[in-house]
């Protein structure tokens, strides 16, 4: 009796360890900064979900008006010192690989007056579009919980990735090669 | 004889359901503790403070000890952009108990390791805020209760979450000679007309 008690904890032990690696497993643990983690969006090889925000410049702006190129969502707020770090490599990575079909939007998750976003971004040297952005949207791309959030989409409308936190600019800049290179054939 | 081995049928499933639930346990816990997992949330936390016992029209200092959670760091009370929120104690306003002044300590610079050049002052760990409460000369001797919140918008080295607000409280015992039951009073209450 005491040794089938004895197995009955064992395999409990068992399933338990097999348990936590296999949930260990399904989120991706590359960290950022040692802080965060980047996980793949459940999204992920789906169609990003369309959106409708205003742009800074007061602008209607549809993600469906970029079909066919590859965008870079970030998701991002004026009181986020990360954010600020990503933003000139965006502006360096917008002028290198635009012409090759890459589209930055960045979306500002900020309580702040559009006015003080637009100042921000004209202080940083924005040169793509700045969007006011909606919890609604945020929540349509897997949630927004922290920032900055960064999602990849192919030249076919799919979402490749989705990264939580910074990420260095290396990173970043092979992200973007694989966005401008997934679905090309149909983006051209 | 068949009720005895159905009896221990029930007795084995019984530890079958046991040992599974004891897996489903163990899993969960050992997922909980597992640090940076991406549902770690910053927190920010007060410590019980100790009573701020004072003289009616007398000056009395409250410290309100503030822990910040491993990992994590705050603004402080100056950060160094414009655009980054600062660490605010906002007290309710109140009546006979007067707020004179709310002291915040001095954050330490910091730099996130990709941009060592940008400069950030923020309050990581245990960091203290003094607030000096004058009560009125005509307040009656009692306790009164000080309600606020403290603003404060947290980041680790790679991500920033949202501003929160920390409900904040202390206690303010109002000495008087004659006064040996003392009534509590709660200035949000006293404030308010209707509760008057």
């Amino acid at each position: 009796m005491q040794r089938n008690n004895l197995i009955l904890v064992g395999m409990a032990v068992l399933v338990a360890v097999m348990l936590f690696f296999a949930a260990r497993q399904s989120r991706s643990g590359q960290t950022a900064g040692g802080a965060t983690v980047s996980a793949p969006l459940g999204l992920a090889g789906q169609t990003a979900p369309e959106f409708t925000l205003q742009s800074l410049d007061d602008k209607t702006v549809h993600l469906s008006d970029y079909k066919g190129k590859a965008v870079l969502v970030n998701f991002w707020a004026t009181w986020c010192a990360p954010c600020k770090i990503e933003i000139p490599w965006f502006v360096d990575l917008q002028k290198q690989y635009g012409p090759q079909g890459l589209q930055i939007i960045g979306i500002a998750m900020d309580d702040a007056s559009p006015k003080d976003i637009a100042k921000f971004a004209q202080d940083m040297g924005v040169n793509y579009p700045v969007l006011l952005g909606k919890e609604a949207v945020g929540d349509a791309y897997g949630g927004v919980q922290f920032l900055p959030v960064t999602v990849y989409v192919g030249r076919d409308g799919k979402v490749i990735n989705k990264f939580f936190g910074l990420k260095g600019r290396a990173e970043i800049e092979d992200s973007i090669k694989k966005a401008l290179s997934q679905g090309a054939a149909a983006g051209q | 004889m068949r009720d005895n081995i159905g009896d221990r049928n029930g007795l084995a499933s019984g530890k079958l359901r046991l040992a599974i639930a004891l897996a489903l346990v163990l899993a969960t816990s050992a997922l909980w503790a597992q640090e940076g997992f991406g549902t770690k949330a910053p927190s920010v936390t007060m410590a019980p403070p100790a009573a701020v016992v004072v003289h009616a029209g007398r000056l009395g200092k409250a410290t309100l000890q503030f822990r910040v959670a491993d990992g994590f760091h705050i603004n402080s009370h100056q950060p160094k952009s414009e655009f980054l929120i600062p660490t605010n104690l906002k007290l309710d306003a109140v009546t006979n108990i007067a707020v004179e002044k709310t002291t915040y300590p001095t954050g330490q610079d910091m730099s996130l390791a990709f941009d060592p050049g940008e400069k950030l002052n923020v309050y990581a760990g245990d960091f203290a805020v003094e607030v000096m409460v004058k009560p009125l000369a005509s307040v009656t001797p009692g306790k009164y209760t000080v309600h606020g919140t403290l603003r404060y918008q947290a980041c680790d080295n790679a991500a920033c979450y949202p501003p929160k607000n920390l409900p904040v409280s202390f206690e303010v015992e109002v000495a008087g000679g004659a006064a040996k039951q003392s009534p509590r009073h709660s200035i949000r209450n006293l404030a308010d007309p209707k509760l008057k």
